[in-house]
């Protein structure tokens, strides 16, 4: 079998074990999905395209930091802790295979959940993104930092429960910085903000909605580049860190 | 393996071992806990960075080639490697998915007498239970190689006969296994060779029949009385006063010799001995002799 056969077949596996484990379908399906249907409801429904932007960078956020970053960062560690990811070392599978598939199916949940959104908004009559490419940048550059994040953050939890405490910091990060970018004024200072994990997912969801992508910024460059060099800065830097310092082993 | 040296921070687990371990042969690696012997089958299996020294396992460096030595090699790790919310024929038929050789879920089950089992999650078993399954996976295909580490910790004496049979089946098939144990009985019954590690080094290595004649053996007796002068033997003698005489113990490399001119010295004297015992060295004895430290570092 390729490696692709042996990653389709692990990540299936790990999805029907989310479903399988209540507190896990609980946290990472149930939670996100009620809060992102709630805030559809409560800032979706207005005919200002920049509530609807706060509805969507917060939904994006969520899911990207209770759906994808915390289940994610659980699942390889609980695999790392019970030695499982040793196991599977002495199969077939690659290395990066074996990861892909342990975090796929997080990614797999989070992404349904971000489609009945979608649809939630098409139904109650949400305004459309003006230009939806600052949208689909935020999505990639959000799934990007959220699982690398992931891969760093399982570097200094040891054990599944501690995972509890070390997804704290980041998950709140993400949603206070996508919440307040989505709103704050888009000049002076307050652009500063935008270097903040998670920060450019709310400043380009503002994009997408109330227009200006190409507008000139700062130093007259269009206004999107800040939040798309943030964007990439820290996928690398916790890409980086992952690659250096990722353990497979719970023993050293 | 040559003059392996593997350091965790400034920790050094394994202080310089050369192993040689030969085709279609049962080789353990025998030790006490903290000895190196993880830590060793880590390096044979390319998880281990050695810091020093030369390995090659079925030719291959298992630091850099460890995808095409996994191919060929079948792991047992010392504990766990399951999803507990997994049914025993789920972990399998993932398995079957996972490793390039080809098995049958069904075959295994039923070697390894887990087939009523098929349906109950990975974590529900008992300890004896997911030890088989652990050795399942690790014989499935019949690889050229085995490694198991501590392959019946923890298992009652009927599964433990059980698993060394299916580790003879595997050597009957002319596989290679490399197991390490803490069970001197285990190394007695399975293996052909043997290397005793002790703080990271290897203090004996060779077959069982070389180690065992390597060493003195002994025998013993009580004396009635003090014994006074006893016979010249070529080994040595303690005394030990005990309550109907006094205990000889003698080590010796001439059993035959020593204890002949023992037992006409008191025949000769109409003495009756009680207690006698003779045996050649025993793995359990070179063992203790290792823990305390007396036997040299080869």
């Amino acid at each position: 079998m390729s490696d692709a056969g042996r990653v389709l077949a692990l990540a299936g596996t790990e999805l029907r074990l989310v479903l399988r484990n209540k507190t896990v379908a609980v946290s990472s399906i149930v939670v996100p999905l009620a809060v992102g249907v709630f805030w559809a409801f409560s800032f979706g429904a207005s005919t200002q395209p920049g509530m609807t932007a706060m509805a969507v960078a917060l939904q994006l956020s969520i899911v990207l930091a209770m759906g994808i970053y915390v289940t994610a960062t659980q699942t390889v560690v609980g695999r790392r802790h019970n030695r499982v990811l040793k196991r599977l070392r002495t199969s077939g599978i690659s290395d990066t295979g074996l990861l892909v598939a342990t975090v796929a199916p997080a990614v797999v949940i989070g992404l349904v959940q971000l489609g009945i959104f979608g649809i939630i908004h098409a139904v109650i009559g949400s305004p459309w993104p003006v230009d939806p490419f600052p949208l689909v940048l935020a999505l990639l550059g959000g799934l990007a930092l959220v699982v690398t994040a992931a891969l760093a953050t399982t570097v200094v939890t040891p054990s599944p429960e501690r995972s509890q405490i070390t997804t704290l910091p980041l998950t709140f990060l993400l949603l206070a910085a996508a919440a307040a970018l989505a709103v704050v004024p888009s000049q002076g200072w307050w652009q500063a903000l935008v270097a903040v994990p998670g920060a450019p997912i709310g400043r380009l969801t503002q994009l997408a909605y109330e227009g200006g992508t190409w507008a000139a910024g700062p130093v007259g460059l269009p206004a999107l580049l800040p939040a798309v060099a943030a964007l990439l800065v820290w996928p690398v830097v916790f890409g980086y860190l992952a690659a250096r310092r990722f353990r497979w082993d719970p023993r050293h | 393996m040559r003059d392996l040296h593997v350091h965790y921070g400034d920790f050094e687990a394994v202080r310089g071992i050369d192993l040689e371990v030969r085709r279609g042969e049962i080789f353990a690696l025998l030790g006490t806990n903290g000895a190196g012997k993880t830590t060793t089958l880590e390096v044979l299996e390319g998880f281990g960075q050695r810091s020093g020294g030369s390995v090659r396992v079925l030719g291959l460096d298992p630091a850099t080639q460890r995808g095409a030595l996994r191919e060929r090699m079948g792991v047992q790790l010392q504990e766990g490697g399951f999803v507990d919310e997994l049914t025993v024929a789920e972990t399998l038929r993932l398995w079957q998915r996972m490793v390039d050789r080809t098995d049958r879920p069904e075959r295994l089950l039923e070697r390894f007498e887990l087939t009523a089992r098929r349906d109950v999650a990975v974590g529900k078993l008992s300890g004896g239970e997911k030890r088989r399954l652990d050795l399942a996976m690790a014989v499935w295909g019949s690889p050229e190689l085995v490694i198991l580490d501590e392959p019946t910790t923890g298992l009652d004496p009927e599964s433990r006969r059980r698993t060394w049979d299916a580790i003879q089946e595997l050597q009957e098939a002319g596989r290679t296994v490399v197991l390490t144990t803490h069970y001197l009985e285990e190394a007695e019954a399975l293996a052909d060779r043997v290397a005793i590690m002790h703080a990271g080094r290897v203090a004996v290595q060779g077959s069982l029949g070389e180690i065992l004649a390597s060493r003195p053996a002994g025998f013993s007796a009580i004396v009635p009385g003090g014994a006074g002068e006893l016979p010249a033997v070529s080994g040595t003698v303690e005394r030990e006063p005990v309550d109907d005489g006094t205990r000889i113990r003698v080590r010796t490399t001439e059993l035959q010799r020593d204890l002949t001119g023992f037992l006409g010295w008191a025949a000769d004297r109409g003495m009756r001995l009680t207690e006698l015992r003779a045996a050649p060295a025993s793995l359990a004895e070179i063992y203790h002799a290792v823990r305390a430290g007396e036997t040299e570092v080869e």
